[in-house]
């Protein structure tokens, strides 16, 4: 099979299965590949390719299992389908948010935990990276920065992923324990909080004047206090929190500058 | 119609062939699913988290091949009181008595213990602070701009890697036999930041003659300081304690040390002069 095939009849073709010769598909024929994905390259690689590996995640064996399934049309991509796939009743999986990993009460914790920084922290409570929260509170600061008239999504995101990836390397220079990636980006993110507090008093003032430096800087300080907190519980470092303080301080205040100027 | 035709369409064609090879990795993987439900972004997320997995265990691998991870930790073994005490160190030199560096059968000892050990977190924080700095000073006088930011640090950054360089390279003319690594080298040439925030922080709040009159101590401050921590390291052990050893050697070792000194506040006056108008 060449590349002369027209559209129409390629659609038909690839709706009867039994026809569908899976063979000329291998790797091996350059022409054949050519023609596949010529046109819906960007959508075929990579949509298909999650498929299969989604349902695999358990395990990546279980490729080779789904893609006689995938293969035929009737059982073809529908939400349902991932249920078929685990053979069970609608019953036995665990509740939704379980399986998203969300748990409500321990984003309440922490969240308690940014709010009073001055209350010693128990370190256990980074053990599970949560990133719905500091997802939250990003996009809760950029919505106070729009209320204010300042469309800056991009540089909120540019800059905390450039901190967290700042923090990440320092921490794991300054650590006994490394620390994972997601932690970090955890953490800053949940201490982002105050931060939407300034932002929101900079809708109703201006920040510019001796009390708006002072509101910052306070807020900044709050920032900076319960992330670095946070993290030396979480990571066993002793005499080092002003030295952890200080650059959250220094991601804070770039935040800061931007829902003041 | 078209648009179930079209999920049928990559369904049969590649779900199969993709499936079927275990090894096979798309270099893209992140992209957005615009036209999908939610299950298929929730997939395409695992999927790259598991990319990013496979990332990182290979930049891992190859990290530590060109950056010496633990040797750097060793200079970021630093506590809460070393730093007070470096940065008083850095800023009033002229009291200190004991510049020698403690060592512990060989191994320099960590930072946390030894006032007098290099460190990189006082230059690394200091490099990052400078930035920022130069941001608020250029963003005081109205030229500020995110690639501005972006200039500074670049430009400040290939000023310190020359510097780190061309002392390098003295040290290599001169044939010095000295423990010194580049590290060091590099812990040294970022210790005059300190100072450099200082002037600027102080001359935006005061004004010229406030900045003028801080760089200058600072500048004082950290050519004592320099000289005093390199005689212990490049000098010989006679020559360091004071006593005049006549020689070329040691001559030509004393002049590099100034030399080096005297670079310091060079650098920090050129550095700074254009955020302070």
């Amino acid at each position: 099979m060449g590349g002369s095939i027209p559209a129409a009849q390629r659609r038909s073709i690839c709706q009867s299965p039994p026809v569908f010769d899976r063979s000329s598909y291998s790797v091996d024929d350059p022409n054949q590949q050519g023609y596949d994905y010529s046109n819906n390259d960007p959508y075929n690689k990579q949509y298909n390719y999650s498929q299969p590996i989604a349902y695999s995640t358990p395990g990546m064996m279980q490729q080779q299992a789904y893609t006689g399934q995938i293969f035929q049309p009737t059982q073809t991509y529908t939400p349902s389908a991932s249920q078929s796939m685990y053979n069970s009743t609608f019953d036995d999986e665990p509740p939704l948010l379980e399986e998203l990993g969300i748990n409500f009460d321990h984003i309440w914790q922490k969240t308690l935990t940014v709010l009073h920084p001055l209350k010693a922290a128990d370190g256990s409570i980074m053990n599970e990276t949560d990133l719905a929260g500091p997802m939250v509170f990003c996009l809760a600061f950029g919505a106070t920065l729009l209320l204010s008239g300042k469309i800056q999504f991009g540089y909120v995101y540019g800059i905390s992923a450039i901190g967290c990836l700042a923090m990440y390397c320092l921490l794991n220079l300054m650590s006994m324990t490394g620390v994972s990636f997601g932690c970090v980006a955890s953490v800053l993110g949940y201490c982002l909080l105050p931060m939407i507090v300034l932002s929101s008093f900079g809708v109703l003032f201006s920040l510019q004047g001796l009390m708006g430096v002072i509101i910052t800087a306070s807020i900044i300080g709050w920032c900076s206090l319960s992330a670095s907190k946070i993290f030396i519980s979480a990571l066993a470092m002793d005499g080092q929190q002003l030295l952890v303080a200080y650059p959250c301080a220094l991601l804070y205040g770039v935040f800061a500058l931007i829902s003041v100027f | 119609m078209d648009a179930s035709d079209a999920s049928q369409l990559f369904e049969d064609t590649s779900g199969a062939r993709h499936g079927s090879q275990a090894g096979y990795k798309p270099q893209t993987g992140d992209h957005g699913f615009p036209g999908f439900s939610d299950p298929m972004s929730n997939l395409a997320m695992a999927y790259g988290s598991s990319l990013a997995t496979q990332g990182k265990e290979l930049m891992d691998k190859n990290l530590d091949r060109f950056i010496p991870i633990s040797k750097l930790k060793y200079y970021f073994a630093v506590d809460t009181v070393y730093v007070g005490k470096k940065l008083g160190l850095l800023v009033f030199p002229y009291m200190h008595e004991n510049w020698e560096v403690n060592y512990q059968q060989d191994i320099p000892v960590a930072p946390r213990f030894d006032v007098n050990a290099p460190d990189l977190y006082i230059p690394t924080m200091g490099f990052i602070t400078y930035i920022l700095v130069a941001g608020l000073a250029l963003g005081t006088q109205n030229k500020f701009s995110p690639e501005l930011l972006g200039v500074q640090a670049s430009s400040a950054f290939v000023w310190l890697v020359m510097e780190v360089l061309a002392v390098l390279l003295s040290l290599y003319l001169v044939t010095v036999n000295t423990d010194l690594t580049t590290i060091d080298l590099l812990a040294f040439a970022g210790y005059k930041y300190v100072g450099m925030i200082v002037g600027v922080v102080l001359g935006l709040l005061f004004g010229r003659l406030v900045y003028y009159l801080s760089l200058l101590w600072c500048c004082a401050a950290i050519f004592v300081f320099m000289i005093r921590t390199l005689r212990l390291k490049l000098l010989s052990e006679s020559a360091a304690e004071g006593r005049l050893v006549r020689g070329t050697r040691n001559q030509l070792r004393m002049y590099l040390t100034m030399a080096i000194a005297a670079a310091q506040p060079v650098f920090m006056y050129w550095l700074t002069f254009h955020l302070v108008r």
